[in-house]
């Protein structure tokens, strides 16, 4: 827990892993891929998840996320611990509450921009006006309004990336986990994704966790986990502005 | 969803259009099928009430004697009279059936003699159909006799020929001498070699005088088709204000094989249909699982942002059903059109002698009811449902993160 800014009281994590382990097995081979990482990540914290590959970075977002169980350990999402519950529950919250975002931008090739980054209020069932109002203002804000009407097809690769983190703005999460969002992007467009996500997080208070193996971007997160193994050896606080 | 489903099953053009083109030919068959199915059904049902009526009145014991005078209803007039007071509308004709031996000149053979007195319309009705050659006995006549086609080769006679009919033991006179003056034609051979005709009242002074057979009841409906719930009613009047004395018989009962046969015809339609649906659903089901197996990863993320099994079930579900659907509607189209081709009747060029042979109509008019229809497209509804399950079950258990890293 933390001090909040007031310093008048603690702040309760948003996301929490305790003891977390992850085996994966194929057949008699186990791959550990966690082993017991403990993490708190504060509400509006802006974090990366550092380490090479097969670090267990992504396997950690995919636990904190509620798109894998572990092994052993708890995850939680506030004050609920989420590693228990059935999937029904777990896509609930997935729904509601943790957007993601992609390495492979993973749009849906049939629908344009503009319904993709409507896509999870459609899920949530809101009514096809409203959605698209929310959609066409994430759009908006992540300055690709002028391609609402483009199947990923037509767009290029950042342009996708801005589509696929519009779907998760237009669904306003509290959580938005972001699988080595920038991997196939160019340095400049990854760089310009990380400066957008940073402003949503300034702006709109979202907490930001991603993982990401290219050291440039780290200079603007203000807190980096590093991994090795499935393990933390490092947990940085940082001055990003 | 259905707009998503529309746009994932058009992703595969090919695919999905021989998918969706089969279910289409299965409708369209289908459809077609029931229409000839209706149409046989109805030509059959009007072929043969329109040779033995929809109600018949016979003897009380009738069905249970072999005996021609026990068989016979006697005060055929007062029973005639009664029917008509309770049934104004119909029109009647009566038969009054006799064995006997028939003679020519040179050869002889067994016959079943049929006196007939009829309605005008039922008149020139039977001779359209029937009179091959000359015309039927003149009503009342005592004297004239026409003969199935056949009966007259094998006697070896012809128009204007005599002709000796016996009937020993019966109450009229027993024997007669006739002139030949019509040559009839029937569908049956077996019937037209031993088809001979006399007026009612030739038939009566020759074997059995004032009493009939039987009465046929040809009901003339009000408006559209004489249907079974008409047939019952007349019956049960016919029967209350007739008494015991008589037996009052529907088609269904006067000819308990041909009814059956016509109520078997829609439900096997129905089984014949429902194998051919199976096997276009065996196509829809490689469409659909195809298109689920090449786009996990697509599914694997639509889970991961917080769709739930049955959800995603739902989705390809929908898939099917949009993909039947498309299919089932060309097929609805195009089978009704074809059977608005045919709304002026369908005749199969060459066959009219095989078709009346069968007991079946040369013209065949194709139609189909609500409930075949209904029946159709609930036959593609339960396709598209059956070829989704397993491809839905499929998508449902897949987890998210193997799922994301799935290649096709």
């Amino acid at each position: 827990m933390w001090l909040d800014g007031e310093g008048a009281g603690f702040v309760k994590p948003i996301l929490r892993a305790v003891g977390l382990a992850k085996v994966y097995e194929n057949g008699d081979v186990k791959t550990p891929a966690l082993q017991g990482v403990d993490l708190e990540v504060a509400p509006g914290e802006f974090t990366a998840v550092a380490g090479p590959s097969g670090s267990g970075k992504s396997t950690l977002l995919h636990l904190l996320g509620c798109l894998d169980r572990p092994t052993s350990g708890e995850t939680w999402l506030g004050q609920q611990r989420t590693d228990q519950l059935d999937d029904f529950a777990r896509a609930r919250l997935r729904l509601h509450e943790i957007g993601f975002v992609f390495q492979a931008y993973n749009l849906i090739p049939v629908l344009t921009a503009l319904e993709n980054a409507a896509f999870v209020l459609e899920l949530r069932g809101v009514p096809k006006k409203v959605r698209h109002e929310k959609a066409m203002a994430a759009l908006e804000a992540l300055g690709i309004a002028d391609l609402a009407h483009r199947r990923p097809n037509q767009l290029s690769g950042g342009q996708q990336q801005r589509v696929a983190v519009a779907r998760t703005l237009a669904a306003e999460p509290r959580v938005v986990l972001a699988d080595e969002p920038t991997a196939n992007l160019d340095s400049k467009t990854g760089l310009a994704l990380i400066e957008l996500m940073k402003r949503l997080n300034a702006e709109r208070g979202m907490t930001f966790l991603f993982s990401t193996h290219d050291p440039r971007l780290l200079e603007h997160v203000n807190r980096i986990v590093r991994l090795e193994d499935g393990r933390v050896v490092a947990d940085e606080r940082v001055g990003a502005a | 969803m259905w707009a998503l489903a529309w746009r994932n099953v058009w992703r595969h053009k090919t695919r999905s259009l021989v998918a969706a083109g089969a279910v289409a030919a299965v409708v369209l068959f289908t459809l077609v099928f029931f229409g000839f199915v209706t149409a046989t059904t109805n030509g059959m049902f009007e072929l043969l009430t329109s040779e033995s009526g929809h109600l018949q009145v016979i003897g009380a014991r009738a069905r249970e004697v072999q005996d021609f005078d026990a068989r016979l209803i006697r005060d055929a007039q007062q029973v005639e009279a009664a029917l008509l007071r309770e049934l104004p509308a119909v029109r009647l004709r009566r038969v009054l059936e006799v064995p006997a031996l028939i003679s020519g000149e040179t050869r002889a053979r067994g016959a079943l003699i049929v006196g007939v007195a009829q309605d005008e319309v039922l008149a020139q009705r039977f001779a359209q159909e029937h009179v091959a050659a000359g015309r039927l006995p003149s009503p009342g006549s005592w004297d004239e006799i026409a003969l199935g086609a056949a009966l007259a080769r094998a006697l070896q006679v012809e128009l204007g020929d005599p002709v000796y009919v016996f009937a020993p033991g019966t109450e009229g006179w027993g024997a007669a001498a006739y002139t030949l003056v019509g040559l009839l034609a029937f569908p049956q051979t077996a019937y037209e070699i031993q088809a001979a005709y006399l007026s009612l009242e030739g038939a009566q002074e020759l074997a059995a005088p004032s009493a009939v057979s039987r009465l046929e009841v040809h009901l003339v409906p009000e408006r559209g088709v004489v249907t079974d719930a008409v047939i019952e009613d007349a019956k049960a009047r016919a029967a209350a204000a007739l008494g015991p004395a008589v037996r009052v018989e529907t088609w269904r009962e006067a000819s308990p094989d041909t009814a059956a046969m016509l109520d078997l015809m829609d439900p096997a339609m129905a089984v014949f249909s429902l194998l051919i649906f199976v096997l276009a659903g065996l196509l829809v089901v490689n469409t659909i699982y195809l298109g689920l197996v090449e786009r996990i990863r697509e599914f694997g993320v639509i889970i991961a942002v917080g769709a739930d099994r049955w959800r995603v079930m739902r989705m390809v579900l929908a898939e099917s059903l949009v993909l039947v659907a498309a299919g089932t509607a060309v097929g609805l189209l195009t089978g009704g059109l074809l059977l608005v081709s045919w709304a002026d009747g369908f005749r199969m060029p060459g066959l009219d002698e095989v078709l009346a042979e069968a007991g079946l109509p040369a013209v065949l008019y194709p139609a189909v009811t609500p409930a075949q229809v209904a029946v159709t497209v609930g036959f593609a509804v339960a396709t598209a449902l059956m070829a989704a399950l397993w491809p839905a079950w499929v998508a449902g258990r897949l987890e998210p993160v193997e799922a994301m890293r799935h290649v096709a």
